[in-house]
This record gives C-alpha cells, sequence and structure tokens, in this order.
C-alpha cells in the first residue's frame, strides 16, 4: 500500500504500523533471546523462578579477605536481618537447632560444640528433652535442641569475628552478570555433540554437493536439449513435487536395510542428492538465458559440457545460491528421516537435530547444556539465511507461485 | 570410478554434430567395431554369470531386492548385449543406442557394486569421524575459502587492486596448508588398508573388470566416428545427449522417488513385518481395518466395547437426537490423529495465514526498515525445527517457563498455579497450534509479499484519489487482488499442517502423542505402526491414506491454476 498521507493523523497511523511490526518483531526473537540466555547460564540458574534473561552467577570472594587459606573463592551470601554480606567457609558443619524455652517459637541455629549441656531436662509435647545453655546478645539463655542438621559456617566480609551458622538454603546468594561459556565447550565434548556437528556438516556439504550437480545436468537437459520423451518425464518430475515424504519413509527404509545401510550416513545422503525440485529451480533459471549466447559457442565448436560448464553455469549463480541454500537448510534441519535410519542409539552416526532431541527436552536436568547444544545447531542456517536471503527470498516466493 | 569420469568427459565432449573430426579418423575403426562386438559377447556371457551369482545362496546371499535388482537387469543386459552384438556386426542403425545403453548402465552399475564391494558406502560413516578429528582444519580451509571469495568478490569490482589479490592469495594457501594438516589429523591409514584389502578379491577385480570395459566401449560408441559409422541421426544423438545429461538424477529419481513410491503402494497390500517372515496379501484388509468405524446406538448411558463389533474399541460417545451412541474403531488411534489433526488444521492454518496477510500488507509499502522486518520475521522458519521446538518446550513449562511468567505478570494466572501447557490434553494441542504458527508465518508473509507485486499500482492510486481508507483499501483491492496467493499458501500450509510430526515428538515428550492422545497425529500413528509396531504393510496403508488426503489438497489447487489459466488468466 504506497498510499501516502500527511498530517497527525498519517503519524498516527505511521507510530501504530511500526508499533505493530515492532510487537510481532519482539515475538519471533524473544524465544531466541531465552535461547542465547538460558545457554549461558550456570546450573545452578536454570530453574530459578521468576525466568531472568541475564545470565548469573555466584558472586565469591578470595578465602583471605574472611581470614581463610584456602584457595578456591567463597561464595557470598546475604541474610534477611542483617545488611552485611557473608562469605560461605565452610558449607557442611553441624548445626543445632535450639529453641529458647521462654519462647518455643523462636529457632536459633549454633554449632553444635557451642550449645552447654546443664543435666537439666523439660518436657516439651510430651517428649523429654535436655536442656542447653547458649549465649545470645552476650546472654545466656536456656534452650532445648530440636533438631541436629548440617549447615554452613557464616563470616561477614567486613567484620571477620563477625560470624553465623546457618541452613544454606535460608541464604540469598549474591549474584551477578556472568554467562558461562563453558556450556558450549561441554555439551561438544561431554555430550558429544562434537561427533554429531561433524556429521551434520558432512551430510550437508555431500548432499548440497550432489544436488547443485544434479540438479545443473538435469536441469539443462530439461532446458535445453530436445530428447524424445522429454514432456512425459517433465510431468513427471513436477508431478513428484506433489508426494509427500511421508509416502516414502517407509519403502526407502526397506530399501537401506537392503543396501545395508541402515545406521550409516549413506543413507542420509545419497537418497537426498536428486531433487526433483532443484532441477525444477534450474530448468527454468537456464530457460530464461537467451540462446544466442549459447549457440555463439556453438559455432565455435564448443562441445554441450563445455558450454554448460563454461557459460550456463557461471550465469545461473543466483539460481545455484538459491539450490545451495535449500539444500544446506533441508540437509541441516531434517529429522524424522535420520529419526527412522539412525535407530541403534549409536551416537556415532547421530546428526545434530538427532542428537538435540536425544539430549532432553521437558525434565533435562542440564537444559543449559541442551539449549547450548540448540544454539550450535540454529546458529548456521539463520546466518546462512541472512547472508543469502537476496537469493532465497526471492526465489522461495516466485518459484512457489509459477 | 575414475575411468567413470573419464569416460563421461569423452562422452559428451565428443558429441557434437558440427565437424570437428580429422579426416582419418576411419583408420582403425575397423578393428575397434570388432573389438566391441566381442566385448558384447563377453557381455551377455558376463551376464549369465551375474545372473548365477545374484541367485547364489549361502555365503554372499544377496538381500532380495538387489537379488531380484541385479537378475532383472542381468537378463535384459543379456538380450542387449546379444542384440548389440548382431547389431554391430551387421552395422546396425539402432546398434548404437542399444549399445550405448546397455554399456553405460553396466558402467554405472558396475561402479555401485565396486563402490560396494570396497565398503565405501559405509565408509561414509568413517569419513563423519575423519572430519570430526579433523574438525579444526577443516574450519580452517573454511576461513581460507573464505578470504578467497571475499578477495574475488573485491577484484570484481577493482580487478587491478592489490590488498584483495593478495587476500586472494593467501586464501588459496592458508586452505591449502590446512588441508594437508587435515589430511594428517583425519588419519585415513583405515580406510586405505581396508581398501587394498578388498582389493585382492577376485569378485572385486571381476567387477572392476566389467566396469573399465562397459565404461570403454561406452566412450567408444559415444564418440563421433562411431557415430558417423552407424549413421545416427540428429533426433537420436539429441536424445543420447539428453538422457545422458538427465541420467544422473533421473537414475536417483527412478531408485530412490518412483521404485518406492509404487513399492509402497505394494506392500499396503500385504500383512508385512520388517523381520521379512510373515508376508501375506491381505487385499484392501489394512484399508479396511485403519477406515472401520461402527456406529450403535444404545440406551445404556455408560456402554463400553461390548455393545461394538468385534475387534472394535470406543473411539468416542455421544448424544444425539435423544439417543446414546457409541461409536468405535478398529484402529482408535489412527481415528483420534484424524480428529486431532482437524483441530490442529482449523486452528493453525489461519494463525499461520492471517498475520502473513495483514504483515504483508504493510511491509509492501516502501517504508524504511521493512526488510529488517522481513528478514526477521523468516527467521523461525530456517532456524531448525528441533531447535526451535526444543526452546518452546522451555517456555511452556508449568512451573518456571515464560509463558506463564507472563500470564502472571498481567495478572491471568497466579504464582505457582500456572498452566501446564503440554501436560494437560487441554492446552498440549493448542501449545502446538501456536508453535506451528509462530514458525510459519513469516515464509508465508513472504509467498504474499510475491503476490503482492503482481497488484497493479494504479488500483491504489484510484483508490487514494477516490478518498478511499486504509482499511477499505485492504479489504476491496489488497485482499480481493490477492486471492490467489491466499489460495496458494492455504493449501501448502495444510499441507504442512497435515505432516505435523517433529514438533509433537520434542513437546509432547516423554511420550509424544500425549498426554493420553491428546497430540496424537496421522505422521506419529504412522511412525509408531512401523518402526515401534513393525507393520509396515499396515503403515504402509496408512501413509497412502493420508497421502490421498495431502493429494486432494493438491489437486484442488492444481484443478483452480487450470481453471484461471483457461479462463484467460486476468487476475
Amino acid at each position: 500500500m504506497s498510499v501516502r498521507r500527511t498530517g497527525p493523523r498519517a503519524t498516527l497511523v505511521r507510530v501504530a504500523t511500526y508499533g505493530l511490526l515492532v510487537s510481532v518483531a519482539v515475538v519471533v526473537i524473544f524465544p531466541f533471546i531465552v535461547a542465547l540466555s538460558t545457554s549461558t547460564k550456570n546450573n545452578d540458574d536454570i530453574f530459578s523462578y521468576p525466568p531472568t534473561l541475564i545470565p548469573r552467577e555466584a558472586q565469591t570472594v578470595e578465602a583471605t579477605a574472611v581470614g581463610g587459606t584456602g584457595d578456591e573463592p567463597l561464595p557470598l551470601y546475604e541474610f534477611d536481618d542483617s545488611t552485611a554480606t557473608f562469605a560461605l567457609v565452610d558449607n557442611n558443619v553441624s548445626v543445632a537447632e535450639y529453641r529458647p524455652l521462654d519462647d518455643l517459637n523462636t529457632v536459633i541455629r549454633r554449632d553444635v560444640s557451642d550449645g552447654e549441656e546443664t543435666g537439666q531436662t523439660v518436657v516439651v509435647d510430651g517428649e523429654e528433652e535436655d536442656v542447653f545453655v547458649i549465649q545470645v546478645d552476650g546472654e545466656s539463655v536456656e534452650v532445648y535442641r530440636s533438631r541436629l542438621t548440617s549447615g554452613g559456617l557464616f563470616v561477614s566480609v567486613d567484620d571477620n569475628t563477625d560470624q553465623r551458622v546457618e541452613l544454606v538454603n535460608l541464604a540469598e546468594p549474591l549474584k551477578q552478570f556472568g554467562p558461562r561459556l563453558e556450556n558450549f565447550s561441554e555439551v561438544v565434548t561431554e555430550k558429544e555433540l562434537g561427533r554429531s556437528l561433524s556429521n551434520t556438516v558432512l551430510v550437508t556439504i555431500a548432499v548440497v554437493a550432489g544436488q547443485i550437480i544434479t540438479s545443473i545436468l538435469g536441469g539443462y537437459a530439461f532446458a535445453r536439449i530436445e530428447f524424445r520423451g522429454r514432456g512425459q518425464l517433465f510431468l513427471l518430475y513436477l508431478g513428484s513435487v506433489m508426494v509427500p515424504f511421508v509416502v516414502l519413509i517407509i519403502p526407502l527404509f526397506q530399501l537401506m536395510v537392503q543396501f545395508g545401510w541402515l545406521d550409516n550416513l549413506s543413507a542420509l545422503i545419497i537418497p537426498f542428492v536428486f531433487t526433483a525440485y532443484g532441477t525444477f529451480l534450474m530448468r527454468q533459471f537456464f530457460i530464461g538465458i537467451p540462446k544466442e549466447i549459447e549457440e555463439a559457442a556453438r559455432i565455435d565448436n564448443a562441445s554441450r559440457s563445455t558450454i554448460l560448464w563454461k557459460i550456463m553455469v557461471p550465469l545461473a549463480r543466483p539460481a545455484i545460491a538459491t539450490l545451495a541454500t535449500f539444500g544446506f537448510l533441508y540437509a541441516w534441519n531434517s529429522f524424522f528421516w535420520p529419526l527412522v535410519i539412525i535407530n541403534s542409539g549409536n551416537p556415532d552416526g547421530r546428526v545434530l537435530s538427532l542428537a538435540l532431541s536425544t539430549l532432553g527436552g521437558r525434565g533435562s536436568t542440564d537444559i543449559n547444556l541442551v539449549f547450548a547444544g540448540a544454539m550450535i545447531a540454529m546458529t548456521p542456517p539463520i546466518l546462512v539465511f541472512l547472508f543469502a536471503q537476496r537469493y532465497f527470498v526471492e526465489n522461495s516466493a516466485s518459484s512457489g507461485l509459477k | 570410478m575414475s575411468d567413470i569420469t573419464v569416460a563421461d568427459v569423452d562422452a559428451d565432449g565428443d558429441q557434437h554434430p558440427p565437424a570437428r573430426q580429422a579426416p582419418n579418423d576411419l583408420v582403425d575403426l575397423r578393428g575397434r567395431l570388432r573389438l566391441l562386438a566381442l566385448w558384447h559377447v563377453a557381455g551377455a556371457a558376463a551376464s549369465v554369470v551375474g545372473i548365477l551369482l545374484a541367485r547364489q545362496t549361502g555365503d554372499i546371499e544377496l538381500p532380495w531386492m538387489p537379488r531380484y535388482a541385479l537378475q532383472g537387469f542381468f537378463s535384459v543386459a543379456f538380450v542387449i548385449h546379444v542384440a548389440a552384438a548382431y547389431g554391430v556386426v551387421n552395422r546396425a542403425r539402432w546398434a548404437r543406442p542399444a549399445s550405448l545403453a546397455v554399456n553405460y548402465l553396466l558402467t554405472l552399475v558396475g561402479a555401485s557394486v565396486v563402490l560396494h564391494l570396497f565398503n565405501a558406502y559405509r565408509a561414509i560413516g568413517d569419513l563423519g569421524e575423519g572430519l570430526y578429528k579433523a574438525f579444526i582444519p577443516f574450519l580452517v580451509i573454511c576461513v581460507g575459502l573464505l578470504w578467497v571469495l571475499v578477495g574475488k568478490q573485491l577484484l570484481a569490482d577493482r580487478p587491478t587492486a592489490v590488498g584483495p589479490n593478495r587476500l586472494r592469495q593467501a586464501g588459496w594457501i592458508l586452505a591449502g596448508i590446512a588441508s594437508v594438516w587435515f589430511v594428517i589429523a583425519a588419519d585415513p591409514t583405515g580406510m586405505i588398508s581396508s581398501f587394498f584389502d578388498s582389493l585382492t578379491r577376485p569378485l572385486t577385480i571381476a567387477a572392476m573388470l566389467l566396469t573399465v570395459g562397459a565404461a570403454l566401449a561406452t566412450g567408444f560408441m559415444w564418440s563421433r566416428p562411431a557415430a558417423r559409422h552407424f549413421g545416427s541421426p540428429h533426433s537420436t544423438d539429441e536424445t543420447l545427449a539428453g538422457l545422458a545429461f538427465l541420467s544422473p538424477n533421473l537414475l536417483g529419481f527412478l531408485v530412490f522417488f518412483a521404485f518406492p513410491l509404487l513399492f509402497s503402494l505394494w506392500v499396503s497390500f500385504f500383512d508385512w513385518d520388517t523381520t521379512n517372515t510373515a508376508r501375506d496379501f491381505i487385499g484392501f484388509d489394512n484399508y479396511i481395518r485403519a477406515l472401520s468405524l461402527d456406529l450403535v446406538s444404545t440406551d445404556a448411558p455408560n456402554a463400553g466395547p461390548e455393545v461394538l463389533d468385534d475387534g472394535y474399541q470406543v473411539l468416542m460417545n455421544a448424544d444425539w437426537f435423544g439417543q446414546h451412541w457409541v461409536i468405535g474403531a478398529r484402529d482408535v488411534e489412527f481415528w483420534l490423529s484424524l480428529r486431532n489433526i482437524t483441530f490442529f488444521l482449523v486452528l493453525a492454518v489461519p494463525l499461520a495465514v492471517l498475520p502473513a496477510l495483514v504483515l504483508s500488507s504493510i511491509l509492501a509499502s516502501q517504508l524504511p526498515g521493512m526488510k529488517v522486518f522481513r528478514a526477521i520475521y523468516f527467521i523461525p522458519s530456517v532456524a531448525g525445527v528441533i531447535g526451535v521446538s526444543i526452546i518452546w518446550g522451555q517456555m511452556f513449562d508449568a512451573t518456571i517457563g515464560w509463558i506463564n511468567y507472563l500470564l502472571d505478570l498481567v495478572g491471568l494466572s497466579e504464582p505457582g498455579q500456572g498452566q501446564g501447557w503440554l501436560t494437560e490434553r487441554s492446552t498440549a494441542l493448542l501449545s502446538m497450534v501456536i508453535v506451528f504458527g509462530w514458525m510459519s508465518f513469516g515464509f508465508n508473509t513472504v509467498l504474499y509479499l510475491a503476490g503482492h507485486q503482481s497488484i497493479p499500482k494504479d488500483l491504489y492510486e484510484a483508490a487514494e484519489i477516490d478518498g478511499a481508507s486504509t482499511w477499505q483499501v485492504f479489504r476491496k483491492i489488497t485482499v480481493p487482488q490477492l486471492r490467489n496467493t491466499t489460495f496458494y499458501v492455504l493449501v501448502t500450509t495444510s499441507i504442512l499442517a497435515l505432516q505435523l510430526f517433529d514438533i509433537v515428538w520434542i513437546l509432547a515428550r516423554p511420550e509424544p502423542g500425549g498426554p493420553s492422545n491428546a497430540t496424537e497425529t496421522p505422521v506419529l500413528a504412522l511412525y509408531d505402526e512401523a518402526f515401534t509396531n513393525n507393520r509396515q504393510g499396515y503403515a504402509s496403508a496408512l501413509a497412502w491414506i493420508l497421502f490421498i488426503i495431502i493429494f486432494g489438497f493438491t489437486s484442488f489447487q492444481f484443478r483452480r491454476q487450470r481453471d484461471e489459466a483457461a479462463a484467460g488468466g486476468l487476475s
């Protein structure tokens, strides 16, 4: 709609238009941002609620800052009742939970050695309990011990004498921005995604190269050589585009079994280097090249293959780029066929999509690694699309509507 | 292998009618023709051996498909060899195409067999391992080639520039060094040694000799002198050339498309399981089983399968016309999947098409930035369905997912009380509708943009002069003018939606099709029957039922296009 108007109303319309476009763009982009963020999160940050977009890591302090001697940095925590920052010096101390006899609802946690036994007993809720004395703010308080558990010893960073024993999960860990890039290397090595990645690269290169060669040859034959049966064959090719792949899955599977290609990358490559769609695409392009160019070369005695590879193919670069992009996206992203063929659970034959689907989905414990894998799988096709957009968008539109 | 390529190059390098041969071509043609006739006689004998070898049982018994295929091929080859030998001796015009056909096919079949004997197909898997070991040098090669490309691009603009030329050279050097590194890192010694192991087997040597002989014979017959000797007319030459260029494509098309298509139809009439033990012809039973329904009216409101015929299970209960009905099906899962996919289609297709129609109308304007939005909208359809589904699985998570969190923020749900989008029957399929729409609308937008280009601009100009509002323009011009595009987009999107599988596979885990069949789809049912229950005959019947449904959509589109073309294509 190239209708242009001016005036305040037009401005309003334009703002609303861009507002709509931007909000749709946000809906499109947001899941990818979530993926990027999750793929760089730390293990203790992935199940937090509310969900966050900024990957965070625990803030730490050198052990020497709290009078310690270890090499490991210590994580920092905060407590509701104090403004000071504490370092967790020891996360496995025996903690005793005491309750003062005059206020049974209060819990005071102390190191188990801090309580002093008095030898007296008291009955609480029908149970006989030993009475202890502990120091609270310099005063002795009579308490009984309601529970023994394990917790952490926290030392204030500002004042090393300010120490407290608390349950670790009651303390609020201090976080700061910190993407965990090791997720990517971990998923490649530990989750064996590296092998799947190289398999996918191999399959994609082979499929794209094969499709380009067979489509150029076939497209040229359909476009320029007037052989008997060409019309009928071309109709057959056109009709084949209408057949959904599901119909071919079972017979192709049996064919692969018979060839001994089950569980092998051959089965992902060889059946897919022949493409009716690519042949069609190349034919359309070759037909559009003026015949005079070819005729001049034929007068110079050039053979058909010389004409094809030296003259037609360089002219057909946009079509080849389109074909390569389609082939790339198809081979890289294909899932159903690998799922059927690479079925023995042998990770050496897996491709990325398959590895990702087995790596985990809902309920997986290390979704940060899963998302790192997903990012690795999604980035190449997105980049290829962005680079090849010019060809891709124009041709996917025009070829579809012919 | 290399012999074939050499032969190919000879072949089409020499095949052109315009005279270019030396005058003394005929010198030793007679000797070669005699050799060729002999070759055909030998080929006929070899075909008999081939038939016997293919029939052989015991140690190297072939699976039945290649066994029948090779027997058939060698039988035909035998006949053509004999005929060609006769024709070559008698200088018959048809001898050349016959000889070429049999020799060319023999070259290809021989080469495939040799590759198989060398274990080359399985070795592709090892190639994957090699690439894994040498992935870093591989990336370096890619970088080098990228430099070359960039250098060339720059040189195209300024052919004499020094910098780009250096970049190009550096790229080649880098790629060259990295290639050596690649070979060392990939460590191909294992492959080479297994290559030499199979080289010493007599069958391999025989197959190689046969292949090379056939390739040489093809090359000779293709050559200009042979063509003149047999007096080949121009039309035959053209047909041979056409088929030669098309052959890699056509053979692949036949083996990996046409044969499987017919075979799948064939299998669908059998009780056929993967283990190949049971294979009974049962006519249309598979189709009947899949489609059988039983409708019973009953007074008992809670009637179960006992009111149905044998072999039927309850598909649904209903109260119609004041009576209680029980509908049963023999394959309940398949019928549920049809119900689900209908529901999915009705919701997902509009979600994938309507936004595309509206957005494309905006993007078609010449406002700045439209290309950026177009690119952004397109990204979900190229990112890969598995990755995308994994992301959405997380978004839909009941406790820590963003969808529930955002609903909390606007007050539509309570924290901790969030909807279990993927785990509850009522919303599981709906979630997948959302993912499908999100993935598909960008692609459809681009299809619509192409449609916009064919709308005559003067329509909009006339509307502007008449003072039409934006809504009126959209309603009265854009939508009707895009009628054809809309139709095309609806059909292609529906075909995609009917084949819903990947999204469900990821999102409905750990039980694809669940919860309790709420997301069962026809393709999922087919997959289960074929690869979990091993009933490939029955699964093939399901595939053909689905194909017929999809074909209905497609032919609808085709007929419409044809009618419009007949009406003069004024649109």
